[in-house]
Parts: C-alpha cells; structure tokens; sequence
C-alpha cells in the first residue's frame, strides 16, 4: 500500500472531528471518499497533508511514517492536496501560482517543462498565464489549484470536492483531466460529495459518518449497496 | 517664491523616500504574520545608532556603518522573529504586545549604551548640488533618495521574479494553501522579518546625520509609518509607496507654509477622511501584497 492510515483521531477543540478513521490507497487507481456534509472528508485529506494534527493513530505513507511532519515535509514526501475550495492565490498570476507548486524542486528546465505540461492538459491557462487568479472562473481556479498541484510531481495526489460549485460541462472537463492523471500513474484520493460521479471513477471507496468508517469496498459493488443507494444515491 | 516651492518640492521627495522604506518594511512583516510590528520604530533608532557607534565613535567609513546597520537591524529582526513571533503566531494580540515590549528593551539599550541625550552626528558629505537656482539637494539627503529607488526596484524584482518572492506573497494569501505547496511559513517569515528590519535599518542609518538620533526617536516614525499603511491600505505594498509619497508631500508643504503641529493634524485628518470614504484604504480590497 501507497498510503495506511491506521485508527486516526482529530479533534477540533473538543469536537471529535475522526474517531478512529483506517484506510489504505493503492498504488494506482482512484480512492474516493464519501460522505454528507460535516462527516470529516476534508478532516481526513487535512490529517494526511499535516494540517490537521492527529491526536491518534498514525499515518505511513510509502513505508515513511508521516503523521508528525509538518506540512511541507509532507508534500516533499510527495503528497499533493487540491483542497476544498481550491484556494489559488487570488494576487498571484496564473503562472506563479502553479510555479508555487514547484517551490520544492531546483531543476529550473524541469520545471518550465513541467508547466508546458500543465499548458497542455488546460490550454486555457496558457492564454491566462499573466492574468491574476482572481480573475479566473470557478472552473478555470479549479484547473490552476489541479495545476499547481501536479507542478509538485506528485506521487499521490488529494482532492477535496473538485466539481464543488462548477456547471456540468466542466465537470467532464475535469474528470477527463483526473482520468489522464491517473493514466499517466498517479494514483488520486477523491473526496466527493457527488456520489454517483464519484463511485463511477474510483475502484475502492470509503463512506465516512460523522467521523468514523461506515463502509468500505470496490466502489462497483458500494454503488449497489442497500444503505449507500438510500443515503447517497437518491434512492 | 518659486524657488520655496521646488525646494519644497524636493524636501518632499526625500521625505517619501525614507517613508516608504519605514512602511513598506512594517506592511512585509504584517502581510506574512499578521502582526503590526510597534517596535519598527526602534529598529529604525538601532539602526541610526550603529552609525552613531561605528561611524561617529569608531571612525568607520561612512558607508561601511550603513551597510552593517541595515545587516545588524535585519538580525535584530531575526532574533524577533524567533524569540516572539514564532510563539505568537495566530495570536495577533500577542504579537502586538510582544512587540511593545522589545520595543522598550531596544529602547532601553539605546538609553544604557548612549545616555538620553541627541547623538550629533557630522554629516558624512558637505556636498550638494544645486538643482535650479537656489534649489538644493545635499548628497546627504540624495543618498536616502537612491537607496530607496534602488531598494524598493529590488524588493519589487524580489516579489515578482523570484521564487521566493511568489513564495512570500503566497504566505500572505493563503498560509495553509502556501503549506500545501511545501512552502514552509517559518523561513518565509525570517526571510520577511529580515528584508523588512533591514529596510528600517538602512533609513535609521543613512539619516543618522541628518536627524540626530535619540533612543526615543522612533515614536513619531511609527506614527507616521502607522496612518500611511492606513491610508495605502493595511497590506498592500504599492499602496504604502503611494501612500507615503501622498502623506509626504501634504506633510512637507504644510510643515512649510503653516507649521509642523498642523502638519501632523492634517496627515491624522487624511488618514480619518480615507477611513471614512474607503475604510479599506486607498488601495485596499482583500488583495494583500
Ligand atoms: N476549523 C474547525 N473548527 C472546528 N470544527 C471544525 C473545523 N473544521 C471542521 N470542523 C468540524 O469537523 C467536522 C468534520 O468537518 P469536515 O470539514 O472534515 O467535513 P466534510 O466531510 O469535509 O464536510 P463537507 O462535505 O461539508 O466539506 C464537522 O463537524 C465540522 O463542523
Ligand atoms: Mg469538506
């Protein structure tokens, strides 16, 4: 396994944010997370980029234990996060906010090949490669924080509700551009409220209820789970 | 009459000079940490003191003090950094008290090493140039307006071009987001805290001659410093160069023609009007650095 999560706890404050979460992500695929809202899917992605500090378990990632690295370390690691809400940086261009992405790397020619890379998977940014990011729509923000995520040369890749807010025509956009990820062996972890579009792209998923594990498994066979088709499917 | 008014003209310029080094420096610091640093003052005092030591007491070159005081102040900056802010992050509250406080340790430093009294300083230059009949510039005062031509066109080459630079404003974005990118906040916070005592530094130093030092001297600075990021918009760097170009030409002219009291009344009434009628500054927005 790419990544263990063992019997994670968080607490915000006194509010038991996970108690007890495990998981485990292959080294190729898609693992999505399921949950309503305020269930701990974004807590979860927290917990493994390091924002979230764990009050227990622990967390390996590739044979490292990395529960007690502060953030950075962790992206040297190797983890990347989308996270919700993309968060770009509304003053910096197009361009320095994916170039942030490659702050950990020296490799100057690497880099500018790393970003006609991501020029080409989103063309669009290449036209708005000077424009601030605050200037961008909801989905053109959405491909920079995806961007400027990959310009780290992940090795695992989080993302919290990419299609959060974005019309359905983007939404294929940025499943297609998820499926090249993952074509070119990257292996994601997709956090998604979208149940059924999340299920149809991951090949094992978790459902989170209010900060535990309530069900776990190939997503083909929790798509036809009872209680997920009740809960999360609409019927 | 002319004359006074291109003469005021030109005191105004050296004035936004020193001006925006002092505010530009306290806006790197509150964009990165979200603390008002109340002790820029006093790192503007350490720096004119190291030329009070080295250059006045030691005999140093002129220059040579400058360039150590703007080190030194950045180290002093440092040393801020690591003994108070970094407990205090998160803690706005915090870090405002925790500058108060070094603000009186430099102070009382200054009054144990160099007694209370206005440390004369000799000019380091006799020479001026005259710019238009009876218009003069004293090379004294035309080194603080190179220095701050020449150190504001680096911070903004630093800002814009480096990776170090996108990494700072980043920070002053989005902290988490900038974590996410293996942006590490404790270096980018040195590297600010550096840049920006430093800054405070080289002005205290390359004014020393023309100021006379006092250990108190950093009071009306910070003051001033305070109502111009007020009025550029509290983390906005162009607006703090704007805004103290504006603050030190209103500053200078009134000073001339009325006196220097109305002069303050009227930076304090500017300061209010912008509060009034952009109470985000005139630069502001949610746009930081
Ligand atoms: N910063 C915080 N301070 C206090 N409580 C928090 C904080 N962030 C999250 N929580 C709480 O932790 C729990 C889990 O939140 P989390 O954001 O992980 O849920 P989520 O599954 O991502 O929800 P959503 O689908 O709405 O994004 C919620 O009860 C939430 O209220
Ligand atoms: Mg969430």
């Amino acid at each position: 396994m790419l990544l263990e999560i063992k019997d994670i706890h968080v607490h915000y404050g006194k509010i038991a944010a996970l108690k007890g979460v495990s998981m485990e992500v292959p080294e190729d695929g898609i693992v999505t997370i399921i949950g309503a809202n305020g269930a701990g899917k974004s807590t979860t992605l927290r917990a493994i980029s390091g924002l979230s500090k764990i009050s227990a378990g622990e967390i390996w990632f590739d044979g490292e234990r990395i529960d007690a690295l502060p953030p950075e370390k962790i992206v040297a690691c190797g983890i990347a996060q989308v996270p919700e809400g993309r968060r770009v940086f509304p003053d910096l261009s197009v361009e320095e906010n994916l170039r942030t992405g490659a702050f950990l790397r020296n490799d100057r020619v690497e880099i500018d090949h790393s970003l006609e890379q991501v020029f080409t998977r989103f063309p669009r940014l290449k036209e708005r490669r000077s424009q601030w990011a605050k200037t961008l729509s909801g989905g053109e923000q959405q491909m920079v924080a995806i961007g400027r995520a990959l310009m780290s040369k992940p090795r695992l890749l989080l993302l919290d509700e990419p299609s959060m807010g974005l019309a359905p025509v983007i939404i294929q956009e940025i499943v297609r551009i998820l499926e090249d990820i993952v074509a070119d062996g990257v292996p994601v972890v997709l956090v998604e409220q979208n149940a059924e579009l999340a299920l149809s792209l991951a090949r094992y998923a978790y459902v989170l209820e209010t900060g535990s594990v309530s069900l776990a498994g190939i997503a083909e066979d929790l798509h036809e789970n009872d209680h997920v088709k009740k809960a999360y499917l609409g019927g | 009459m002319s004359e006074l008014i291109l003469q005021t003209i030109v005191n105004s310029i050296y004035a936004a000079s020193y001006m925006s080094l002092i505010a530009v420096g306290l806006v790197l610091i509150f964009g990165v940490m979200g603390v008002i640093n109340f002790a820029h003052g006093e790192l503007y005092m350490a720096g004119a003191y190291t030329v009070v030591a080295l250059y006045s007491g030691l005999n140093l070159p002129f220059f040579v003090a400058v360039v150590v005081g703007m080190v030194f102040v950045g180290l002093l900056g440092l040393v801020m950094e690591y003994a108070f802010f970094r407990a205090l992050r998160d803690n706005p509250l915090g870090g405002l008290i925790a500058s108060i406080g070094f603000l009186l340790i430099l102070q009382t430093v200054a009054v144990l090493g160099f007694g209370v009294r206005m440390a004369h300083i000799r000019p380091s230059t006799q020479e001026k140039i005259e710019l238009f009949d009876g218009v003069l510039l004293t090379h004294q005062r035309l080194y603080v307006i190179v220095a701050a031509i020449l150190l504001l066109t680096a911070l903004y080459i630093f800002l814009r071009k480096t990776k170090f630079g996108w990494a700072m404003r980043a920070c002053a974005q989005d902290t988490e987001a900038a974590a996410l990118q293996g942006i590490s906040l404790n270096q980018i916070t040195r590297i600010a805290m550096f840049i920006g005592a430093g800054l405070a530094g080289v002005v205290g130093a390359l004014t020393a001659p023309l100021v006379s030092p006092t250990p108190y001297m950093g009071h009306s600075i910070i003051v001033t410093a305070f109502i111009i990021i007020v009025v550029g918009g509290i983390g906005q760097l162009e607006g703090a160069v704007v805004a103290a170009i504006l603050y030190a030409f209103v500053h200078t002219f009134v000073t001339t023609f009325f006196d220097g009291v109305v002069a303050d009344m009227v930076g304090l009434v500017l300061m209010l009007l912008v509060l009034v009628v952009k109470p985000t500054g005139l630069f502001g927005a949610n746009d930081r650095v």
